[in-house]
């Protein structure tokens, strides 16, 4: 018994002395003083009156040093607020997010993907930006209003998006010069896009290996190309109401069918363990001529030294589609800085900090003024960038519902076979998945 | 295998003071994760709103979670591959690096590279190594004539991988087993000798007798982490938001909880996967009594 109170007090006076080591208060408590609470962050008290907000976001290093200067512009005009910017790759990103969500202390402002946003509006994390909007009715007037659909709840807005992406076909002009094959029309359809493909498609050593694809994509996600080939062919993905799956119907199941022949009978498109030897993007290696994506792949591909150029998505038996998604800053409920969080957003969604994020190149700005400017439509990189905004004319949403990622993964795995190269029976596979899919939008939908 | 010195009165009270940080950071992080797994195991939680309390239901949803269940199998079949690779060919290995031999060092360290080179820098190698078209394998099977093979297809995809992980762990089971070899008293050998007993003789009476101990615990090590594969196979194998072609049970949970926002979920089935390597281990202690030879 006595070893044992010798020992917890020798404990008791280690945990204290490497808490203090820690650099916590002095006279810790014994009850501050355990190790689970240690190692505290050490940050300088705000200095008086000034207000500090941290904002997180996901994103390519390149955008950070832009994220910077909007901040830098926006502490000149608000002297008393400042902005510390945090940008981590994609996956980590949503990781940390909710692990501090989850631990009480989230950033105050933070990037949102439009798909995910109902995961976190419906579990009361965000705060109501309506009453500022109430405030400032004119804060929404240039926004192009596709963009802002997806953040318009019951309730009103709980999140503003910042950019948008359409998504456009994109094409090698070299892969085209050398095949003596002209450049595709923006009136072109589905027939023309499928025989553009097969004749970019090439064995040039003979060896039974198809040096280049006439067009590559990823199609785990709907946004690349499946949710616009249906939409094109007259089908829908799910229900308003979001409690069906209706990417079985006749029509949708023409669109796949297109999709597969293309894979399957003209080998124009490449499966994805093929995709998977160059890095997945088979445009960006220059083994393909062709490929769907939306503004954010243009930086790489000119890096990557492509000569290429964009025209509309091809017109379907029912109409020409594409979709645009739209990436957001909410703020967080618990934020300490309402007010001036707001006035970052505000400022976010303002021409001078829309002007920078059209330079960086990535994206499209929500602000029609600006979007239509020389800030957008002339960057460095030319190619006809007037695409991506005339594609809004005919663009669907990207779905947005709760339970968007576990939804769209019984979909991406169901399907996730046949993309990649293991032939089978597409029609069976639509009925097995289906089914599964509807039951999770139910369990969110009950 | 003995206890060794006993300690004795005030070395005692060392010896725990010694022993306190790690067992602070065993009891509060690893034994408090199990709890607060074990805990919300019986939930449902998304993280933000406060955790439900639905008793089994979790573990009922397990049995008929198709996705689950194929993870689980993946993961049993990974296992019954694995464990047995990595204890023949480590162990085959070890009998190979145990002799004195010019430049051994250099042999026994190439040996171990792979355990402390990071997993996705080498599968990376691997996949260049695998690739359909571009790989280094097919070029040599189309070399000799034959037929190129999808190694990361579907049919294929678990064989390379688990090639993949045992070639990983050869090197630290060489070390368990050169631990347990050059422990056997070179006077057995020397008398076997002179009673004219041959290599293989030697080996089956003398040298696998005598390393049960070792194989047993390279058995326990390598089920272990057979069941907590992960980065291998995410680099070989992904696909798409956290899935990949042969997910195993790790990927089942990871997904549950970062994608699905089901905690509850996600914890019943870790809890799921420590039962179940908590029964093997069960089995093999029985089994040491039995078979395992010690000094």
């Amino acid at each position: 018994m006595r070893k044992t109170a010798l020992f917890l007090t020798l404990l008791l006076a280690l945990s204290v002395i490497l808490s203090a080591c820690a650099g916590g208060a002095p006279t810790a408590t014994p009850a501050q003083a355990s190790p689970t609470s240690a190692p505290v962050e050490v940050t300088s008290p705000p200095s008086e009156g000034k207000i500090q907000l941290r904002m997180m976001m996901w994103g390519a290093p390149e955008e950070l040093d832009i994220w910077k200067q909007i901040v830098a512009d926006f502490q000149s005009a608000n002297p008393n607020i400042s902005v510390s910017v945090e940008v981590s790759e994609w996956e980590s990103y949503w990781t940390k997010l909710k692990t501090l969500l989850a631990a009480g202390t989230p950033p105050d402002i933070f990037a949102i993907d439009a798909p995910y946003y109902l995961d976190y509006q419906t579990r009361g994390v965000l705060l109501n930006l309506q009453p500022y909007l109430d405030a400032n009715p004119h804060v929404l007037d240039d926004v192009y209003p596709q963009t802002l659909k997806a953040y318009q709840t019951a309730e009103g807005y709980f999140g503003l998006p910042r950019d948008f992406q359409t998504i456009v076909v994109f094409y090698n002009k070299d892969m085209f010069d050398a095949a003596g094959i002209p450049y595709p029309s923006p009136d072109w359809t589905y027939d023309d896009f499928r025989a553009t493909a097969k004749a970019l498609t090439l064995d040039k050593d003979k060896d039974g290996v198809i040096d280049q694809y006439g067009y590559a994509t990823d199609l785990w996600d709907m946004e690349l190309f499946w949710s616009e080939a249906i939409w094109a062919f007259g089908g829908e993905i799910i229900s308003p109401d979001h409690t069906k799956t209706l990417i079985g119907s006749p029509e949708a199941r023409k669109a796949w069918q297109f999709i597969y022949d293309m894979m399957f009978v003209d080998k124009s498109m490449p499966d994805s363990t093929t995709a998977a030897q160059y890095g997945g993007d088979l445009f960006q290696a220059g083994k393909a001529a062709m490929t769907t994506i939306g503004h954010w792949a243009v930086p790489g591909y000119a890096e990557a030294g492509l000569n290429f150029d964009v025209v509309p998505m091809p017109v379907g038996p029912a109409g020409r589609a594409t979709s645009v998604n739209s990436a957001g800053f909410v703020i967080a409920k618990a934020t300490k800085y309402p007010d001036a969080a707001w006035k970052f957003l505000e400022f976010v969604i303002s021409p001078p900090a829309q002007t920078r994020l059209a330079e960086l190149g990535f994206a499209c700005p929500v602000l029609k003024s600006v979007a239509e400017s020389p800030a957008f439509l002339e960057q460095k990189i030319k190619i006809n960038h007037k695409v991506f905004l005339d594609s809004l004319e005919f663009a669907h949403m990207k779905p947005v519902f709760k339970g968007y990622d576990e939804w769209a993964s019984v979909i991406g795995d169901g399907m996730a076979p046949i993309w990649a190269g293991e032939e089978a029976d597409l029609n069976a596979i639509l009925d097995e998945i289906i089914p599964q899919a509807d039951e999770v939008l139910q369990q969110y939908n009950p | 295998m003995e206890a060794g010195i006993k300690p004795l009165g005030r070395e005692k009270v060392w010896l725990w003071i010694l022993l306190a940080p790690t067992l602070f950071g065993l009891v509060f992080s690893a034994f408090g994760a199990l709890l607060a797994t074990l805990g919300l195991s019986f939930t449902e939680w998304d993280l933000f709103t406060s955790p439900k309390w639905v008793g089994f239901s979790n573990y009922i949803t397990l049995f008929t979670d198709k996705r689950f269940l194929r993870a689980l199998a993946n993961t049993a079949q990974f296992a019954a591959l694995y464990v047995p690779g990595v204890v023949i060919i480590s162990l085959f290995v070890a009998v190979l690096m145990n002799r004195a031999i010019k430049g051994i060092s250099l042999y026994r360290t190439m040996y171990y590279l792979p355990v402390v080179t990071s997993a996705v820098a080498t599968a990376l190698v691997w996949n260049m190594i695998y690739g359909k078209d571009t790989g280094v394998l097919n070029y040599i099977l189309k070399q000799l004539g034959m037929q190129p093979v999808c190694w990361l297809c579907a049919d294929r995809a678990m064989l390379s991988v688990v090639i993949v992980n045992i070639w990983g762990a050869i090197g630290e089971g060489m070390i368990i087993f050169l631990a347990g070899l050059t422990a056997i008293p070179k006077e057995y050998y020397e008398a076997s000798e002179i009673d004219g007993a041959g290599r293989f003789q030697q080996f089956f009476r003398i040298t696998l007798p005598l390393i049960t101990p070792s194989i047993f615990f390279q058995t326990l090590i390598s089920t272990i982490n057979a069941f907590q594969a992960f980065d291998y196979i995410y680099m070989l194998t992904r696909r798409g938001q956290g899935d990949s072609s042969i997910p195993v049970v790790v990927f089942s949970i990871y997904r549950n909880a970062w994608h699905f926002n089901k905690y509850g979920v996600a914890s019943a089935q870790a809890i799921e996967l420590t039962l179940i390597v908590a029964a093997l281990m069960a089995v093999y202690l029985w089994a040491e009594k039995k078979f395992v030879v010690y000094e």
